[in-house]
């Protein structure tokens, strides 16, 4: 809410600069910032129309002589409608600056000389909502005669230097006038001083012609009437009109307006019935029936539910209460009496009738946060009194009661030692005492421990945290030297997962894979992709596009968008992987369990040509000794294989294997789908996914160290030629099967399939390495060993050993 | 002519013989010729037998340094000869350094995950744990252990994606608050633990808001703790994030979990608080939220609020690597061109 300083002066003294409060206010209390109206503008003045005569050459111009305070009037031009003799008037002089860089200078008019414009409010920065109806579609008319030549400005309340609050939903209290004075009151140590509204006793009356009643008390702690009879409807004061237009309330009648003038001071909502035209004279608090129908005062029809609290006469919806008046009993310039109501009720149900109907405004966002129960009659007897100032009421009735609560004050104990603790400050008692007292608080101690009465006004607070709060802000963060915490020493550090997790991660960085980071959310399409392991999909209850509408079930649809995003900018060549979870939801479950993935892809070239290279596309087994190194910082002591699958539909049928830990899948790698590719407008891209948790699970290698062999080794060559099907990792492991103890390694050094051999057959090249780490190997140890080999893969895989 | 003469001719010879040669092999022939055995001296010396043998010192003593005079000289251009080679050889292997490595290339940690273990290993070094939490969570430990009950207004403030009624993806790691309170042995020393990770709002993604995005909660509790703890802690994580310099202040805020709330501004690092576009000419920067644990925080998850109290803050990276280097829209982090993640190589 924007605090406006003249208006602030009514309570407080105002000794600083509107820039110098709002920084004040904003380390103390609320975030605030300076507002200054009306910026730029200038040589706006008041002008007394003196006389007017039809634009000769025009049906819709005027041309007016304006008495604007000098010796001699001026002459304007105006096409207003409204513009009439003996109107008081804001004039734009010559050489006047108006908002948006608008510059008024004299000139002609079709021809007739024009010194200046006559304005409407609109025209001079008060925007057009909030503009009372009679002057929307034309110019501004005083209500009462002013000083011609005085500045205009200020007359319509747009020099105010104002301090915008931008409240945190605790802080409710500073809704109104009086609360914000409070607010700001403590901080400059001024105690704010605010008069009871006062009314004419002669004018109140024990009429008995209207009741109340709530249906439930619960959700509407108060709700108090006030019958005002024989009252004049007509225009507002201007000082009540310009303090509303700059509250963003638009001006309408002098019982309207008191209502939400009333509303800005207490922060206290007061709504407004016209009396004669109410089906009945009793007023009802109760529960819409479903499907009830409810019109607006803009003529707008709703459709109301159960759970929305409604003001009735009879079978007449006056108002969804603490939301919208109706256009039923709403008060017009032809109403005679008028019922204001001053009450509360249940922020939760306010606050979700005004999300059901879209109405959020002025009174909900109150009755939301909260409203001072303290001050509802109070409120509701200044609303009397104003609208009895302007009005001239006969009789005024006495407060009809439908339900009222008794407002009492919070306590709150405390002790000095435990604020100053919890503070991490040792102020003297007086020191909390005077802070407290600022407030407004009353307390009293008692050798360290303080009871403080908290005013209903401040009904945000009930604890004694609450009271630490309110000194340490008063006294001043700035004040406040930063320690660290002193207790006990601990030891710091990730999980033993999250580390296992950095480590594959930082060899995947080391083998130059970029890190990226990849929604969750994903649609119905890419969670299926790569669902490998067949879990139930989660969907959001409301999603808010179908792009982010499931858990992801995989991270490879996300690295596929990286790459397609990049190869769409001519980065073709990529390398990224991914180290996040996905969500697995067993059947029967609602909650998934989150698993822990390292996903990689791979595309383009990993070696481009230059002056001393050629370049090389990536293929199955660049990215399998990526996977390799990672799986070895794994340090798992399981036997991996790649164990060849055409199950995952996204993958090339002939390229894709499942990686197994002794047998058991820990993920897989291969060939993005040619189709898959082409759907994504990607190059041959290259794909693996692991799953950490199982990886963290397998048994840990024991590192016993050894020391290096001093025995040379002896190494074979074994070349043989065997159908085009059989693996070399089936060749491989029938070799160290029946290697013996010193065979210690067995890598593949030629492979050929072609011409030169058998048709269905392809020639391998093995290079066998033996080793006995405590002796020197003799020829006929190695020979025996090598033999058994070449008989078993001769029996098993009928090779022909060349 | 006498011994004696043949001996100094020989030695002139062998000395300009050394001298003209070209390559080493001729060095190494001409002391074989030269000095062998069957060389030269060797075979003028057989004619000693006719000079005096009082003058046969002096001619044994003139024909070692013959020997030793010759020996020198091929030594000597031996010498010249080898450096002349090897001057040879280094112009031979010149090259052109400035031609193109052969590139070596590790990859580049994401910049929010260097932002993050940046503050994980600040607060490790405090003695905080980490610990990442659930991305799917329960309400109630999303809202209703932080103190916000179904119907509490701040609720309004994060939209939610909820799984069921009861599950969501959580909105806030203060989610992990609760699971952390619960399972904390306060007999073996306080709580001090952050928890990074990945949460969700139901926003529109522009360019500074995203439906996804990272926070790092804090939370410590102990008998001791105060607000002057959590200054003093946010303090230095600011000056190890923002720069030596930082100075820090606090502005009351409000958080349903917390109380006192304050919100954290940081001295602007771009214009050391003279105000700039950075911090909008205030010269501080908003950077996170924090506060005092609230009691009915610390009773619901059973802890005496009485002797124990708590503090807790919560900060996100993505604002922290958007003010520190200057990024200007969130969607690029999750839209990951390389070039965008290329740049940060190294900068943590
Ligand atoms: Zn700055």
């Amino acid at each position: 809410m924007k605090i406006s300083l003249n208006w602030l002066k009514e309570y407080i003294p105002v000794t600083h600069t509107v820039e110098e409060i709002a920084n004040k206010v904003s380390l103390t209390g609320i975030e605030s910032n300076p507002v200054t109206l009306s910026q730029g503008l200038d040589k706006l003045v008041v002008g007394h129309i003196t006389s007017i005569k039809p634009h000769p050459d025009s049906d819709h111009l005027n041309v007016c002589t304006v008495d604007v305070g000098e010796d001699e009037d001026i002459q304007i031009v105006c096409g207003a409608p409204n513009v009439a003799d003996g109107q008081y008037v804001i004039v734009a002089r010559h050489g006047a600056h108006l908002p948006e860089g608008k510059r008024i200078k004299h000139g002609k008019i079709r021809g007739i000389e024009s010194n200046g414009m006559i304005c409407g409010l609109d025209e001079i920065g008060v925007p057009e909502k909030y503009v009372p109806e009679a002057f929307q579609n034309g110019i501004y008319v005083f209500p009462e005669a002013e000083k011609t030549g005085s500045n205009a400005l200020e007359l319509l309340g747009l020099t105010d230097e104002m301090v915008d609050l931008d409240i945190t939903p605790n802080r409710a209290d500073t809704l109104g006038m009086h609360g914000a004075a409070w607010e700001i009151g403590a901080t400059y140590d001024e105690k704010p001083d605010i008069k009871k509204a006062e009314l004419d006793d002669a004018k109140v009356k024990e009429l008995s012609d209207v009741t109340a009643e709530v249906n439930d008390p619960k959700l509407v702690p108060d709700f108090l009437l006030r019958e005002l009879k024989d009252i004049t409807v007509g225009e507002s004061p201007l000082w009540m009109q310009r303090r509303l237009w700059n509250q963003n309330i638009q001006p309408v009648n002098n019982v309207i307006d008191a209502a939400n003038y009333v509303m800005i001071e207490y922060g206290q909502p007061i709504q407004a019935y016209d009396l004669d035209k109410l089906q009945e004279n009793k007023l009802v608090v109760r529960n819409a029936k479903s499907g009830e129908k409810f019109t607006l005062e803009d003529d707008t029809e709703k459709s109301l539910s159960h759970n929305d609290l409604v003001v009735t006469s009879g079978t007449q919806i006056l108002g969804l209460a603490g939301v919208a008046g109706g256009i039923s009993a709403r008060v017009t310039p032809d109403t005679k009496n008028v019922l204001l109501e001053s009450a509360v009720f249940d922020g939760v149900s306010v606050r979700k009738s005004a999300q059901r109907h879209d109405l959020r405004g002025d009174a909900s966002n109150r009755y939301e946060k909260g409203v001072d129960n303290g001050s509802v009659s109070e409120a509701l007897q200044r609303a009397v009194q104003l609208v009895d100032q302007t009005g001239s009421v006969s009789e005024i009735s006495q407060e009809i009661v439908g339900n009222k609560t008794e407002a009492n004050p919070t306590v709150i104990t405390g002790s000095i030692a435990h604020i100053n603790h919890l503070m991490g400050l040792d102020l003297s008692t007086d020191k909390i005492m005077k802070i407290i007292d600022q407030l407004g608080f009353e307390a009293k101690l008692d050798g360290d421990a303080v009871t403080v009465t908290i005013p209903t006004r401040r009904w945000d607070m009930a604890i004694e945290a609450d009271l630490i709060e309110e000194v340490i802000r008063i006294y001043g963060y700035e004040n406040l030297k930063g320690t660290l915490p002193s207790g006990m020493e601990t030891s710091g550090g990730y999980s033993p997962k999250r580390e296992f997790s950095n480590k594959l991660s930082d060899s995947l960085l080391s083998q130059g894979l970029d890190e990226v980071i990849n929604f969750a959310l994903l649609s119905k399409t890419e969670v299926k992709a790569f669902n490998t392991k067949k879990t139930n999909l989660t969907k959001l209850l409301h999603p808010m596009t179908e792009d982010h509408e499931y858990l992801r079930t995989s991270l490879i649809p996300g690295l596929v968008n990286n790459v397609a995003y990049n190869q769409a900018r001519n980065n073709n060549d990529i390398a990224i992987f991914e180290q996040a979870r996905i969500f697995d939801r067993h059947q029967g479950e609602d909650r998934p369990a989150e698993v822990e993935y390292i996903s990689g892809a791979i595309s383009g070239n990993i070696a481009n040509d230059s002056w001393n290279t050629t370049k090389k596309e990536v293929d199955f087994y660049d990215v399998k000794g990526i996977v390799e190194e990672l799986l070895s910082f794994t340090n798992a002591k399981s036997h991996f294989e790649y164990v060849t699958t055409d199950e995952i539909t996204n993958l090339h049928p002939g390229q894709s294997a499942f990686i197994t830990a002794d047998g058991q899948r820990v993920g897989y790698i291969g060939k993005l789908h040619p189709s898959y590719q082409s759907e994504h407008n990607i190059d041959d891209t290259f794909v693996f996914e692991l799953n950490i948790d199982e990886l963290f699970e397998l048994n840990k290698r024991k590192v016993q160290s050894q020391t290096a062999p001093k025995y040379p080794s002896v190494s074979r060559d074994l070349a043989i030629l065997v159908d085009k099907d059989v693996e070399s990792g089936q060749i491989v492991n029938d070799i160290f099967t029946n290697g013996g103890k010193y065979l210690i390694d067995a890598n593949i050094f030629d492979l050929y399939q072609g011409s030169h051999v058998k048709p269905g057959h392809k020639s391998l090249g093995y290079h066998l390495v033996f080793q006995n780490p405590n002796d020197t190997l003799t020829d006929e140890t190695v020979e025996q060993a090598f033999d058994v080999i070449k008989e078993s893969l001769v029996q098993k895989f009928n090779v022909e050993i060349r | 002519m006498s011994l004696n003469d043949k001996l100094k001719d020989l030695r002139k010879n062998g000395i300009n013989e050394a001298k003209r040669a070209e390559r080493l092999q001729e060095l190494n022939d001409l002391r074989v010729n030269l000095l062998g055995k069957k060389g030269p001296i060797t075979k003028a010396l057989r004619g000693m037998k006719d000079v005096p043998a009082e003058e046969r010192p002096e001619i044994g003593t003139l024909a070692n340094n013959v020997k030793k005079d010759i020996q020198l000289a091929i030594e000597e251009k031996m010498d010249e000869l080898n450096q002349q080679m090897i001057t040879k050889k280094l112009e031979d292997e010149r090259i052109d350094v400035t031609l193109p490595a052969q590139s070596r290339t590790i990859g580049t940690r994401h910049i929010l995950k260097q932002t993050i273990e940046d503050i994980e290993e600040f607060f490790i070094g405090l003695g905080y744990q980490v610990d990442a939490g659930h991305e799917v969570e329960e309400d109630h430990y999303n809202f209703e252990r932080l103190n916000i009950p179904k119907d509490h207004p701040a609720r309004d403030m994060q939209d939610t994606f909820y799984l069921t009624d009861e599950l969501l993806m959580r909105t806030q790691t203060s989610a992990q608050e609760g699971r952390d309170m619960e399972s904390h042995d306060f007999s073996k020393g306080p709580l001090k633990v952050v928890s990074p990770g990945v949460v969700y709002r139901r926003d529109d993604d522009d360019a500074t808001h995203s439906h996804q995005f990272h926070q790092i909660e804090g939370l410590v509790v102990d008998k001791n703790v105060s607000m002057a703890d959590l200054k003093g802690t946010l303090e230095a994580l600011c000056r190890h994030v923002f720069g030596p310099n930082r100075e820090i202040r606090f502005r009351p805020s409000y958080f349903p979990f917390t109380e006192p709330s304050v919100e954290v501004d940081v001295s602007c690092f771009n214009c050391n608080g003279e105000g700039c576009r950075i911090c909008k000419y205030t010269g501080w920067i908003e950077v996170l939220g924090a506060g005092l644990t609230h009691p009915n925080v610390l009773e619901m998850s059973g802890i005496d609020s009485t002797v124990y109290s708590g503090m807790a803050f919560g900060l996100g990276p993505e604002r922290f690597a958007m003010l520190k280097y200057g990024i200007t829209d969130i969607r690029d982090f999750y839209l990951n061109d390389v070039r965008f993640l290329e740049q940060f190589k190294g900068v943590n």
